[in-house]
């Protein structure tokens, strides 16, 4: 005969079947709940950048060291002259230093993974050394002339160039910023990413109105939308924006923002 | 119930369960990370796992926050507050291995000790868009991390229970705290409003459901005043009692849980010396006032559990005159044998 008065006590083997049946109803109801939020989850959350970090896969370069302001390697490009220039950075977030350190303008082979976005390049180091021998084709690439394209403003965010290309999915933006903190507090170049009029993305090295480089002197303004006015020019493939980090400032206080 | 410690009194409905609970944890961290890694393809499996973990740590803690209050608006909730510390556990464990990989991604490799780089990266207090959010969620998973050490009934019985119920009364600093992580963190920059609303709608949720439950309490606990001619004040019909139940009264400030079984009446604290559980909201079972939440047992003319077990609490001086039930509203001391009134003309009272 059934209890007309069940009553639940959980170290007893059974559960009386009047309250069984409600159990097994509002668990049914919890674990479709919980996968259908999951389900809205994944689908409501942001795209991420198309950044690649070839990550266990060795590559070997040839080119030419750039020791300051940021560790750089410049490689011969496919078009005569043209160079590409690769970021340098070492394993974790620590800038690429300790292997540049006294090669200034020398020919290497460096062997790391790539790390490469929206043109733009990176080799974490796991080798360097000088080459001996044979440079012909690495001649001329440091000496590029740099193009002068005025004083600009340009509102963007500050984000580390070795996270934002490819190595941290998001690799920018308020849950990044942390991480870019002790990236760029490491060593790693910080850039600025300004989006286009045309919707595309421009990434600007930053350094001080001296040229030197400005790690520690940008880390308030990482991850917030920061309006920076200086000169600008064009090194080969790469825009560099010098200007005084003193002069750098927030432009909108809010919970999101969009870049422009 | 509190005489030997073992880590986990196994039984058939704890199986039950935690199996449940490995069911919709494998569930939700295979559909998360599976479908994400779908849908979006950009991303990395570290990131997936960080917000699966971190999201199902969120949900389980609304599950978490629920129960209770559930429990206290329809008892019908009941079973899903029994075995609820296994779930805080499971809700830790998750919120650990979110923080985990969340400290070791953002954090790990660099210039700086991992946790020393959680506080100190980013102190910029200025701006809610700015404001750091990490530490916020370590602090949390701290409170949670005390919270699930000492879930066990050991540290209830060890730290004594004000302490223990104060200690874990801070699951709503975590679960604010937490609610600050997402908002100042990734609701920062993510666009979709949906995130948003759902957050918002959990946080109204978790709000009204306590103070549903808590308007239900205060309703309860009008404070009988109407006294006889000595100190016994009238709290109830004896028919207003369903056998082996009880009926709450407010008596001096605490409340107390009168029983009425086979042909009598008794009175004891309504506060189950276990978790502060509500007595009265038990059953008599094998002759023992049983508690709903946990299931400790009292007898009901002493307020002692029954041998070996310890546990004891205050009773109350009964009578029943004209089928009303009058008490003293002065408790005696736990474990005081009172002597049960007898109801007349029931015709279970032997």
């Amino acid at each position: 005969m059934a209890d007309r008065d069940p009553f639940y006590v959980g170290y007893l083997d059974r559960i009386p079947a009047g309250i069984a049946g409600r159990t097994r109803l509002a668990v049914a109801i919890l674990l479709a709940v919980g996968i259908a939020l999951g389900l809205v989850l994944t689908f409501a959350q942001s795209s991420f950048d198309e950044g690649v970090f070839e990550f266990g896969v060795d590559r070997e370069f040839r080119g030419v060291v750039i020791e300051k302001p940021y560790p750089m390697l410049l490689i011969p490009g496919t078009s005569g002259d043209a160079r590409v220039t690769h970021y340098l950075a070492a394993y974790g977030k620590i800038g690429a230093g300790k292997f540049v350190d006294g090669l200034d303008g020398q020919s290497v082979r460096v062997t790391g993974s790539l790390i490469y976005n929206d043109q733009q390049r990176m080799i974490e180091v796991h080798t360097i050394e000088k080459i001996e021998g044979d440079t012909d084709d690495l001649k001329g690439l440091k000496t590029a002339a740099e193009t002068p394209l005025g004083r600009m403003t340009l509102t963007g965010e500050i984000v580390d160039s070795k996270c934002h290309l490819g190595a941290m999915k998001p690799g920018r933006g308020k849950p990044h910023k942390a991480c870019a903190i002790r990236c760029i507090s490491g060593g790693i170049a910080p850039v600025l990413r300004v989006a286009t009029h045309a919707g595309e993305v421009d990434y600007l090295l930053l350094v001080g109105a001296d040229g030197s480089r400005v790690n520690r002197d940008v880390l308030k303004f990482i991850a917030e939308p920061v309006e920076i006015s200086g000169e600008v020019v064009r090194a080969g493939d790469q825009l560099i924006l010098y200007a005084d980090p003193a002069t750098y400032r927030r432009v909108v206080t809010g919970s999101t923002y969009e870049l422009r | 119930m509190s005489l030997n410690y073992q880590a986990v009194l196994w039984n058939r409905q704890k199986k039950i369960y935690d199996g449940l609970i490995v069911l919709g944890v494998v569930l939700y961290l295979g559909m998360f990370v599976g479908v994400g890694s779908l849908v979006r393809p950009q991303t990395t499996i570290e990131t997936l796992l960080i917000r699966g973990f971190g999201t199902l740590a969120l949900a389980l803690l609304h599950v978490i926050l629920s129960i209770g209050p559930l429990c206290r608006l329809d008892r019908r909730f009941l079973p899903l507050l029994y075995n609820r510390r296994h779930l805080g556990v499971t809700m830790f464990l998750c919120g650990l291995f979110h923080g985990v990989f969340a400290i070791v991604q953002f954090h790990a490799l660099g210039n700086v000790n991992p946790l020393v780089s959680v506080l100190s990266s980013n102190t910029d207090l200025s701006s809610l868009s700015a404001f750091p959010f990490q530490p916020l969620g370590l602090a949390a998973l701290g409170i949670l991390f005390l919270m699930a050490a000492t879930s066990h009934d050991f540290w209830l019985a060890n730290l004594g229970a004000p302490i223990w119920k104060s200690l874990h009364m801070l699951v709503y600093v975590a679960y604010g705290l937490l609610v600050l992580h997402v908002v100042l963190g990734v609701l920062q920059a993510e666009t979709n409003s949906v995130l948003t609303l759902i957050l918002a709608v959990g946080f109204v949720w978790i709000v009204s459901l306590h103070l549903l439950a808590g308007f239900g309490e205060i309703a309860g606990d009008r404070e009988l005043t109407a006294a006889g001619s000595d100190r016994f004040i009238r709290a109830c019909a004896v028919d207003e009692i369903r056998e082996k139940r009880a009926r709450i009264v407010c008596l001096a400030g605490e409340r107390v849980a009168i029983f009425r079984y086979d042909g009598k009446v008794s009175a004891v604290s309504n506060v189950c010396q276990h978790q502060n559980g509500p007595l009265g909201e038990g059953k008599i079972v094998d002759g023992c006032i049983t508690c709903p939440w946990h299931g400790y047992q009292y007898a009901p003319e002493s307020g002692a559990s029954p041998p070996p077990f310890t546990e004891k609490v205050p009773t109350f001086n009964v009578r029943v005159k004209a089928g009303e039930v009058w008490i003293d509203p002065h408790p005696n001391p736990p474990g005081t044998r009172t002597e049960p009134a007898p109801i007349e003309g029931d015709a279970s009272n032997g």
